[in-house]
């Protein structure tokens, strides 16, 4: 999909550092996996071990930061804003209606870590959104 | 918000993706502006006047309803 001169770097970039970020998320979570318990005890190493996942998504986080602030086509940024703002509604409405049926029910608890799924989930919802109101998914 | 890019276009012969790279913009954005999708930014505006020699407002038409 084209995205204007400079924009196939931007688009290549991104995806270097995502997926550079989830191999990364893969391998920290898979080492975590096999070196902790899930009742590790509280030290300085199990933390920075269970640390690693974390950073991994920070890294994830970061490369979508990158592409809103290097998107020079201005309808393209749009379309990516409109993404994340359909996503972070879905996962504010389904964290919070899930959070108070947590409260009063005995359903399972939902637990933090699916947070950044559902809202990357949520981008392709948001694409999805874009495409049937205005013709076009999004660039990434 | 209407607007006459896609006659000035057609005048000139260039297809969408010609009047993206003059604008070095998508041709995405190109035809979310002429199907009236998307109002571009005012930079983007004075870019396509210029581009075309006329005016803002001889190319974007503004109707008192919106």
């Amino acid at each position: 999909m084209g995205m204007g001169l400079k924009g196939g770097a931007v688009q290549r970039r991104y995806f270097c550092r995502l997926f550079g970020s989830g191999g990364l998320y893969l391998a920290a979570t898979f080492a975590a996996n096999r070196l902790l318990d899930r009742d590790a005890p509280l030290s300085v190493a199990n933390v920075a071990i269970a640390l690693l996942p974390g950073l991994a998504v920070l890294g994830m986080i970061w490369a979508i930061a990158r592409l809103y602030i290097e998107i020079q086509d201005e309808y393209l940024r749009m379309l990516e804003v409109r993404k994340a703002m359909f996503a972070t509604a879905l996962t504010l409405a389904i964290c919070s209606v899930w959070g108070i049926l947590e409260m009063f029910t005995t359903v399972p608890e939902l637990p933090l870590f699916w947070v950044f799924p559902i809202w990357c989930f949520g981008l392709g919802f948001g694409g999805l959104w874009n495409k049937l109101t205005l013709g076009d998914a999004g660039c990434a | 918000m209407k607007n006459r890019l896609r006659v000035l276009r057609a005048e000139r012969g260039w297809s969408q993706q010609d009047l993206a790279t003059r604008l070095e913009v998508s041709r995405q954005s190109v035809n979310a502006v002429e199907t009236g999708k998307y109002d571009p930014s005012l930079p983007l505006a004075f870019r396509i006047a210029a581009l075309f020699g006329m005016a803002i407002e001889d190319i974007f038409l503004w109707e008192e309803s919106q």
